[in-house]
């Protein structure tokens, strides 16, 4: 039993790790504004990234650095489309998942990277690779960048109320730009992160729909940075904790354990709900366009 | 309107009837000149299941002496199915190959539409005069790799890591525990269900997990070679499922592997002779049919275990059932009465597991 639980934070910070920093990644984003789904697609276009430097030898730091770049390449084109033409959030940020996923299974089918074992990032302390330590200062580097500097209050006031933020003198389409590419590193670099530190190989939909999760996940933290850490090591742990129990032949409900992140998140959301509205950190802009001749 | 009324009927019975009696009795196009294209589930190097049927592809279009024609990477929607099967039977195609469970419905509803075309679907579940599902009996082969790992265990312990608890997959469980009792009676297995076919995130953990409980030998039936890679990774060995994985880690030491050429070889001669009878709930394989077999054995397999599993192989092929009674249920439930043996229905249905079997 002991072994167990030993075993078991062991083997926690590697899944929660690409929980938090996409999830710090999307907060970066939806602060100012721009609601993005797309998650799975930029995490699928950070992994293929970190896969492809790893394979030809690049080592595993580079290989990050290359995934999220990645992350702000695919960005750049939902930024385009939802910020500078204007198209619907929701569209946009569905349309990068799809694209990212035929992109990159085209990618690694031609250039025949599927299935090729590679050895990523090493463990340097307590069995913990570097991320893990790097992960809570990212998350203490966002939340000093939205709370603590003049950048972050006009990030913020742009996803609060552009209208206004606009009249102070602040170019929202930059900001939101920014915010976006910002977000699209640390979501590719979470998705580098799996392949590069977690899985070593490349199969298609790697990600496997945590891209989702760290959405779910955003909602559970309202939009605070530190929660979504918490959030994320709870996500992570149960993640970490199904298997374990299972091969030490526990009785468990699986289907349930596999259901308890999304549950934790509908409790957050309805809790949020009835609380309103002096809890609910959601930017009131969120989703919504900035037309300066509009009037809304 | 009442004059529609009358009508409808009529008419929906003529349809009825010149839609089906042609069906019944129609040539197939493929007597005489059989012309097979195949559509892929996956892509062609996905290293297991899609890539087993593109490999019998390539064979079969050396011994057929023709192109073969395929589409990559097809999903499990009547949206994407259709129009590459209407595309390869208006160039001249007429034998559609599947490759997937999901596939079923849109096949069965394209066999009624052309009854003229001979359609195969590895993993499907419908069938028709000119359809026929195909599926192998894995556990034979799971059960020869198991005799391996049993071979191979020095803790006794062997842990296996599985897509989502169903016939199918059970059965490869089970026999796998069967066949290791063969060498070691005191081998257990762990088992652990990742939920997914493909997600290396929880297969690494799975096999992680399997490994800290003490397993040193690790079977699969899941679609990527993550748990081989990982039991690399620990020093300790490995079976695959699919296709040879040796190719993807040195861990591998057996494989239950898909040989779809020499059925599909047999099945289109066949329908080019005219004379393919197909089964009306869908063609099970044994290794004697070669649809499935064993890559076996890998460097860390003694001689004369090697042998034994031979041995077995060849008394599979003569007739023996991997599930003959006695046979009982982790609960204590007799499964197999003494003499009897696993029928077909209850393959599917499987949903217990022998004793010794843990996880669930």
């Amino acid at each position: 039993m002991i072994d167990l639980m030993g075993f078991w934070l062991i083997s926690l910070p590697g899944f929660a790790v690409p929980f938090a920093l996409a999830a710090i990644g999307l907060i970066l984003c939806e602060r100012a504004g721009v609601l993005n789904l797309g998650a799975e697609g930029f995490m699928l276009m950070g992994a293929l990234a970190g896969v492809g430097l790893t394979l030809n030898g690049t080592g595993a730091p580079v290989a990050l650095m290359g995934g999220a770049l990645a992350g702000v390449a695919l960005s750049f084109v939902f930024a385009l489309l939802a910020v500078g033409m204007r198209v619907n959030h929701v569209i946009a940020g569905l349309s990068m998942v799809f694209l990212a996923q035929a992109l990159t299974s085209y990618i690694a089918t031609s250039q025949r990277w599927t299935n090729n074992a590679f050895e990523g990032l090493r463990p340097v302390l307590y069995g913990q690779d570097a991320m893990v330590f790097l992960t809570p200062v990212l998350v203490l580097a966002v939340t000093w960048l939205l709370f603590h500097t003049r950048f972050g209050l006009a990030l913020r006031a742009v996803g609060e109320n552009p209208a206004a933020a606009d009249a102070a003198g602040i170019d929202v389409t930059t900001m939101r730009f920014a915010a976006v590419l910002l977000g699209g590193a640390l979501v590719g670099l979470a998705g580098a992160y799996l392949t590069v530190a977690v899985t070593q190989v490349w199969v298609d939909n790697v990600v496997g729909g945590r891209g989702w999760i760290a959405i779910a996940l955003v909602i559970f933290a309202r939009w605070y940075p530190w929660r979504a850490l918490a959030g994320a090591v709870l996500f992570g742990g149960i993640e970490a904790l199904i298997p374990r129990i299972s091969a030490a032949g526990f009785d468990v409900p699986r289907y349930l354990m596999q259901a308890t992140p999304y549950l934790a998140t509908l409790g957050v959301m309805i809790w949020t709900a009835w609380r309103r509205p002096t809890s609910s950190a959601q930017p009131a802009a969120l989703g919504r366009h900035h037309v300066r001749e509009a009037r809304g | 309107m009442k004059a529609l009324k009358g009508v409808m009927p009529t008419l929906a019975a003529s349809t009825i009837m010149l839609g089906l009696a042609p069906a019944a009795q129609a040539e197939l196009a493929a007597v005489g000149n059989p012309r097979p294209a195949v559509i892929l589930y996956g892509p062609t190097n996905d290293g297991g299941w899609s890539q087993s049927i593109d490999e019998a592809r390539q064979l079969l279009e050396e011994t057929l002496g023709t192109r073969i024609a395929q589409a990559a990477e097809i999903p499990e929607t009547a949206t994407a199915i259709r129009p590459a099967a209407e595309l390869f039977i208006e160039r001249g195609a007429n034998i559609i190959i599947g490759s997937a469970f999901g596939y079923s419905d849109t096949f069965a509803e394209l066999a009624a539409e052309f009854p003229q075309i001979m359609f195969f679907n590895p993993a499907g579940t419908t069938n028709a005069q000119n359809l026929q599902s195909v599926y192998g009996r894995t556990y034979e082969t799971h059960y020869l790799c198991g005799m391996v790992a049993g071979g191979l265990t020095e803790s006794g312990r062997i842990g296996f890591v599985a897509a989502n608890p169903f016939g199918l997959v059970n059965w490869t469980v089970n026999a796998y525990l069967l066949g290791a009792r063969q060498i070691n009676p005191d081998v257990e297995l762990s088992v652990v269900f990742t939920g997914s076919w493909g997600d290396p995130v929880r297969e690494r953990a799975a096999t992680q997990a399997l490994i800290e409980q003490g397993a040193d030998v690790i079977g699969q039936h899941v679609d990527t070679p993550t748990p081989q890679i990982v039991a690399a990774e620990a020093g300790i060995f490995a079976t695959g499922h699919h296709r040879d994985l040796s190719e993807f880690s040195a861990a591998t030491q057996c494989s239950s592997v898909w040989t779809w050429d020499l059925y599909l070889g047999s099945a289109i001669e066949a329908v080019s002779a005219g004379t393919f009878e197909p089964a009306p709930y869908g063609a099970f394989l044994s290794i004697a049919d070669g649809a499935v077999d064993v890559a076996c054995c890998g460097p860390a397999v003694p001689d004369d275990l090697a042998a034994r599993v031979m041995e077995a192989r060849e008394a599979i092929i003569g007739g023996m059932h991997v599930f003959a009674g006695p046979l009982y249920d982790r609960d204590g439930t007799l499964r197999v009465a003494e003499g009897a043996v696993l029928d077909d229905g209850a393959l599917w249905g499987m949903d217990w597991f022998v004793a010794g079997v843990t996880g669930q």
